[in-house]
């Protein structure tokens, strides 16, 4: 035997460092190469995992992303953003200046005004306003980077999901998850750079493409782990199959394919050999993952968790325990915040639930990161698709429409400011009078602070280099610590 | 078309210009001094604007290098009012008196008084242009724009008898840097790549067998055209054109509900096998509802772009969706046949190639005058039982008894009250929401949308079904219709739709309007038409004039074979597209495609007959550094196989794919909680007969929760075309191949036939099981290793009898005879499962 053969797996992973591009599975590779043309993301480590750590553009203020997506668009009126004067305007129509040549969903233009029933009150040693509705998160506060001035360019959910997940209001374009691990993998050997979890009455609108890798190779696609049975699609062994079995199974896979790849040299082979080994290792490490029993039930009682009765809690918990193990980013769909104003969509109890759903555990997670010292390496973000109208719906209960000029996020974490309220709306909430924030601006800011400049972390295809941004988007200096 | 359409406007202006000129210079000489626009005006426009408003690059859309273009305007309309210096745009522009256009030039001094005088001048009088003024044409010399010439054959290198046109290029291009091709493959590898390549599925155990002992001169050639003659060749190649008309069977965005365009799938795989000539092809598919006395056939394959998405989220503009879906087949249309990035002249002139923004919507004027309707689309077949007669009867007996329930209209509103009044709360719970809406209405407030909802509750009572029996029997009479299938297509439309240039892509924001064109720097257009039309566009597309489709659908063939095109961005003939590595060799097909009236089935077996196509794919030491990419093919490539073609084969060699060709998608098994994260669960019949067993290109595609298993192996998300998938490597495969439940019951099938079809003895058996999947015997090393695995799973499951009984898929507590047997049977799936796991598996060497 030819003896460098003789470790064909090593012998292949030594040679693909140097000179290797051989084959189609390393057009994936060579495509993370073209981002190397610039100098700034270095190739993948090995060829056996496009998903492991690279050098960012710059040193990276967080090493992880927790996105707690609140699909269906929140209203930033009865949680964030109080105006007193939208109040005293109540069932007056809105003055025609604010919607000449605007569109809406649903509303027309002679909506009339609609004010809060929500209480609100300074929370804190910055004094943040938050409304009665998210006491817990009123604790947290001083955490907090509160962005008022947020605008996107889409009124309808699946598009303005899309837009904030991918820059962009179609399907087809890489998911922010997609990105990042895309250019600068994850830590986590034993389970996917970028996980997506679901919690509420339905998934998103919209489905995959919310977390898809669009062009970008489905290595980076987010991972959706279910709530209940196993948590990744074709995770448990076959039955009949325990997991000696499935032990010699994976080593007989990976004989055989040993063999070929000293017949025939091409690394695509040594690559499926690893994808076999942490496939076999994830089969452990996603059930482990996910078995929160194993917390404390202190914690538990913190984030609200109860092991087996799937909730936006655990969700919260098992995305610290994801973070923890070296995901890189985590992203957690609560549904329903369309707050239309029809039964089981109004601003009433329907809002009193939702709130309850995520205000603990969204509180939860930030005491508990920082309690475990993670909070200074993981950026936390809040926020859904849009806001909500300063005018009322006139459905059967108390609802608002689609609003997409002004609305609240928050971010928490490393590199952000804390205690800081950013952006500030008119006297209705209809549009920011301050530090307007982009949705692209946004994402140019997530990706800062991980270390990569938005402008840099791009992608050929159909001739054009495409990047999460756009053609847009600005780093936010305010809110950086 | 526009660009000639222009000039005939132009003369007509002319014209009347110089009737005018006539008339001032007889009106006296006491006039100012006539302004001439070429010795006066022409070289301050070239100082200061053309480098941007210029014959290479028009910024805005406008070009003010001749009186002629400028006259005719930008994306704004017309630049200058003639005779009215003051109010023209460019004076404005320039004075810095617009408030949506800058102060022109945007850099350097600009004009002076005096210039500025001068053109105010010209305009004021007219803005005569001079007489026969030539408008240059953009000068490209981009080789993807000249038509193929055919090249001659290089100088014979090397050649033998195995050798034909595609190799001598292929060989020249070695020979100049010292390389040597590849010996051709061993004949299981041949059959097998090939086999894969043209029908998608292995080569059967005895299939292997033949071709290996067939030593007849022209064993290849036979086995080419079997493949070829094969229907499932269709599916094959079809399936790979669905992927450039981003095929689904629902409707995307939120709520994605299910479409039937099954008979559109159908059209393409027939297109395939009944090898349709490509310029046909192309013509049927964008226009084929405008051809004279269109088939039904032809109506269906205008389905190519129906594919678009729809939204049908409440309170969406439909004008933005109808736009972008228009907007997506200018992009589909660029990318598939041009090769071309069209879309990236919709919000602004391309940066790269000679493609304005105008041109964009000139082109998008071609696609933006359709009706978009659902027809139905009976096969012959059921027209010729008599489907649609006895559906005729049907309606018209339900008809009937509809009448005689509007008789009884008075009893039965009084039956619904009574009814409704007596509906106890928790029943009423159990409706929709807008029902009980409805039922909370005051009867004489419902709205009618409300009033059907509560009486087709009412008839669901059994209060009603009982008082007009009439209900139930329409109701009989309705399930027994006979369901003709619908197909989605474009229609002509009757009024035809203004085009607008959209600034900056944004759909409200209306610039100049534009008639139908096409890109100045590609071939002309032939109309008869005053209007160009779709009809139009498809012919320009399928001419053999057009430089670019023949070259970038070849190139696409040669992707397929090869791993990577002559042209490796396949979709990017453009500037900005890397140059081919083999130009005159993909010249040369493209002439020689057009040669043979654009045969596909022709152009398959002249690439696959090549000695460059019959090659090894082993990787050489001595190419690694030389040829890192294997760009000059001095052996084959490696390719792992399509998602869908990996189940299929599975399906295969356990014996259980279906041969069923076409026809509605189907629903095979699939992991628990799909849907979880879906805005509604989507419908999921398992299917249990055969229908479980089909070709994945069969599988019902959700857009919004597309089939996993295929998503795993990159299948394309078919929102948007794709003309080159991407081919990755994961965890998420091998757990899909190791664990899923369809691959376990392939590897326990083929596990059977490894018991049934060979002779019991373990060599003959380890023979049987590699020629069936990998069409090749095993080699020491690996029979060594098949039999530790096989060994190692006997004993396990010779002392875990209920294992035994899972893994072999039987029902608990079935009898435990024959255990040696079964022991036997656990340890072959045990073995196949390991074999259908292997990377040589899914790969096509």
């Amino acid at each position: 035997m030819n003896p460098i053969m003789q470790n064909p797996l090593e012998q292949t992973r030594r040679h693909f460092f140097q000179d290797c591009r051989v084959g189609l599975g390393a057009m994936a590779l060579g495509t993370m190469l073209n981002a190397n043309r610039d100098g700034a993301i270095a190739a993948p480590g090995t060829a056996q995992h496009p998903l492991s750590p690279r050098p960012a553009h710059f040193a990276p203020q967080v090493k992880n992303v927790i996105f707690l997506f609140m699909a269906g668009g929140p209203s930033q009126l009865e949680l964030f953003d109080h105006k007193p004067k939208l109040q005293n305007m109540e069932g007056q129509v809105i003055p025609q200046s604010y919607v000449e040549n605007k569109r809406f969903a649903f509303l027309k233009k002679d909506a009339k005004l609609l004010g809060t029933r929500r209480k609100f009150q300074q929370h804190g040693a910055a004094g943040a306003e938050i409304s009665e509705c998210l006491p817990h998160l009123a604790s947290v506060s001083d955490e907090l980077a509160l962005i008022r001035s947020m605008s996107t360019d889409v009124f309808n959910h699946g598009p303005a999901k899309f837009f904030m997940n991918t820059g962009y209001n179609r399907f087809g374009r890489p998911s922010m998850g997609a990105w990042v691990t895309y250019g600068i993998g994850s830590e986590s050997r034993n389970l996917p750079g970028f996980v997506v979890l679901q919690s509420g009455p339905r998934g998103p609108r919209g489905g995959s493409p919310n977390w898809g890798s669009g062009f970008l190779p489905t290595t980076f696609q987010g991972v959706p782990f279910r709530n209940q049975g196993q948590p990744i699609l074709n995770l448990a062994n076959p039955q009949g199959v325990n997991r000696d079995r499935q032990q010699q199974f994976i080593e007989a896979v990976n004989d055989f394919n040993r063999i070929r790849l000293d017949e025939v040299g091409d690394p695509e082979i040594a690559t499926r050999i690893a994808s076999y080994e942490m496939a076999f290792r994830m089969q452990t490490s996603a059930p482990e993952l996910m078995s929160i029993s194993q917390e404390t039930p202190e914690t538990l009682a913190l984030y609200g968790a109860e092991p087996g009765a799937p909730s936006f809690a655990n969700n919260c918990l098992l995305a610290r325990r994801l973070v923890q193990r070296g995901v890189r980013f985590v992203q957690l769909y609560h549904t329903d915040w369309d707050h239309h104003g029809n039964k089981g969509t109004e601003l009433g109890e329907s809002l009193d639930k939702i709130t309850r759903e995520i205000d603990r555990p969204a509180a939860a997670l930030i005491k508990d990161l920082k309690r475990l010292g993670m909070l200074d390496e993981t950026l936390v973000i809040w926020g859904g698709e849009f806001g909500r109208t300063p005018q009322g719906e006139p459905r059967q209960y108390l609802g608002r429409d689609h609003h997409i000029e002004a609305f609240t996020m928050w971010l928490a974490g490393g590199g952000v400011r804390r205690g800081i309220t950013i952006g500030k709306t008119d006297e209705l909430g209809y549009y920011p009078v301050e530090d307007r924030i982009h949705v692209h601006d946004l994402q140019a800011t997530v990706l800062h602070l991980l270390g990569l400049d938005h402008l840099r972390l791009t992608f050929r295809f159909q001739g054009r280099d495409f990047r999460l941004t756009d053609v847009a988007g600005k780093v936010v200096p305010k809110l950086l610590a | 078309m526009t660009r000639s359409g222009k000039t005939i406007d132009h003369l007509g202006w002319i014209t009347r210009s110089l009737a005018c000129l006539l008339l001032c210079s007889a009106s006296g000489r006491a006039a100012a001094a006539q302004i001439d626009f070429t010795r006066q005006i022409k070289p301050i426009l070239a100082a200061h604007c053309v480098k941007c408003h210029g014959a290479q690059k028009h910024e805005a859309g406008l070009r003010l290098d001749t009186a002629t273009t400028l006259l005719d305007g930008g994306d704004r309309g017309p630049a200058v009012v003639r005779g009215k210096a003051d109010v023209s745009l460019l004076i404005k522009a320039i004075t810095g008196n617009d408030d949506a256009i800058s102060k022109m030039p945007p850099e350097g001094p600009g004009l002076n008084t005096k210039q500025l005088a001068l053109l105010k001048a010209w305009i004021d009088q007219g803005a005569t242009p001079p007489a026969g003024e030539v408008v240059e044409k953009p000068n490209v010399d981009h080789w993807s724009f000249r038509k193929p010439q055919r090249p001659d054959l290089p100088k014979q290198v090397g050649e033998t008898e195995a050798h034909q046109a595609i190799d001598f290029f292929i060989l020249q291009k070695l020979a100049e840097r010292s390389l040597t091709a590849s010996p051709a493959a061993e004949r299981s590898t041949l059959i097998r790549r090939l086999r894969l390549d043209l029908v998608g599925i292995p080569p059967t155990y005895r299939q292997v067998i033949n071709f290996v002992d067939d030593h007849r001169p022209d064993a290849y050639d036979r086995l080419v055209d079997q493949f070829l003659a094969s229907p499932r060749y269709g599916e094959r190649w079809g399936r790979h054109w669905l992927d450039n008309a981003r095929y689904a069977d629902s409707n995307g965005f939120t709520r994605d509900f299910a479409r039937e365009m099954y008979r559109y799938r159908e059209w393409v795989l027939g297109a395939y096998n009944r090898d349709l000539p490509f310029d046909q092809f192309i013509v049927e598919q964008i226009a084929g509802d405008l051809l004279q006395n269109a088939t039904p056939n032809q109506l269906i394959a205008t389905g190519f772009h129906r594919n678009t998405l729809i939204n049908e989220e409440g309170g969406t503009d439909d004008e933005q969706f109808r736009v972008d879906a228009v907007a997506d087949r200018v992009a589909t249309t660029g990318s598939v046949f041009l090769g071309l990035t069209v879309g990236c002249a919709r919000c602004h002139d391309h940066k790269f190639d000679p493609l304005s923004q105008r041109e964009y919507y000139e082109f998008f004027a071609f696609l933006n005058n359709c009706d978009e309707p659902t027809i139905e689309v009976p096969y012959e077949w059921q027209i010729k039982e008599g489907w649609l007669t006895e559906r005729k009867s049907i309606r018209q007996r339900i008809a009937e008894l509809e009448k005689q329930l509007a008789q009884k209209s008075d009893a039965f509103a009084s039956a619904q009250q009574t009814w409704e009044t007596a509906l106890p709360p928790e029943e009423r719970a159990k409706l929709p929401g807008p029902t009980q809406e409805a039922l909370l209405t005051d009867l004489a407030k419902r709205t009618e949308e409300q009033k059907k909802l509560v009486v087709e509750v009412f008839k669901k009572s059994t209060e009603a079904r009982n008082a007009f029996p009439e209900v139930d029997q329409i109701n009989q009479l309705r399930r027994s219709e006979p369901v003709i299938p619908t197909t989605m297509v474009l229609q002509k439309r009757g009024e035809s739709r203004q085009a607008y240039i959209h600034r900056r892509g944004n759909f409200l924001d209306r610039g100049r309007n534009v008639r139908a064109g096409v890109p100045a720097a590609l071939h002309p257009l032939k109309s008869t038409n005053a209007a160009p039309n779709r009809l139009d566009l498809a012919h320009w597309l399928a001419s053999s004039d057009n430089p670019l489709t023949p070259r970038v659908i070849i190139n696409r063939f040669w992707q397929r074979y090869f791993g990577r095109g002559i042209v490796e961005t396949e979709n990017d003939f453009g500037l900005q597209g890397s140059p081919p590595t083999h130009e005159k060799l993909l010249d040369w097909l493209a002439a020689e495609w057009i040669h043979r009236d654009w045969s596909m089935k022709q152009m398959h077996r002249l690439i696959v007959t090549s000695a460059t196509y019959r090659q090894s794919s082993k990787v050489r030491q001595d190419l690694v550094e030389l040829d890192t990419d294997n760009k000059l093919l001095a052996r084959q490539s490696r390719i792992r196989i399509e998602a869908e073609i990996v189940r299929d084969n599975a399906l295969a060699v356990a014996g259980l794919l279906s041969g069923t060709i076409g026809g509605p998608s189907v629903y095979p098994p699939q992991p628990d909680g799909v849907f979880e994260f879906t805005q509604d669960p989507k419908p999921w019949n398992t299917e249990m007969g055969e229908d479980r067993f089909r070709r994945g290109m069969y599988t019902f595609f959700w857009r919004s929760s597309p089939y996993p298993s295929l998503m795993v192996f990159d299948f394309p998300n078919s929102n948007v075309t794709c003309t080159r998938r991407v081919r990755s490597n994961t965890p998420l495969q091998s757990l899909t191949l190791a664990n899923d439940i369809q691959f376990v019951e392939c590897a326990r099938s083929l596990a059977r036939r490894v018991q049934h079809e060979s002779s019991p003895d373990f060599s003959a058996q380890a023979d049987f099981l590699f020629l069936a999947t990998l069409a090749r015997r095993p080699s020491l090393l690996e029979r060594n290793a098949l039999a530790k695995i096989f060994q190692q799973q006997h004993d396990a499951y010779a002392a875990d009898p209920v294992a035994r009984q899972e893994i072999l898929g039987l029902p608990e507590g079935s009898p435990e005879n024959a255990a040696d047997k079964q022991n036997e049977l656990a340890a072959w799936t045990a073995a196949a499962r390991v074999i259908l796991n292997l990377d040589e598996f899914i790969t096509r060497e």
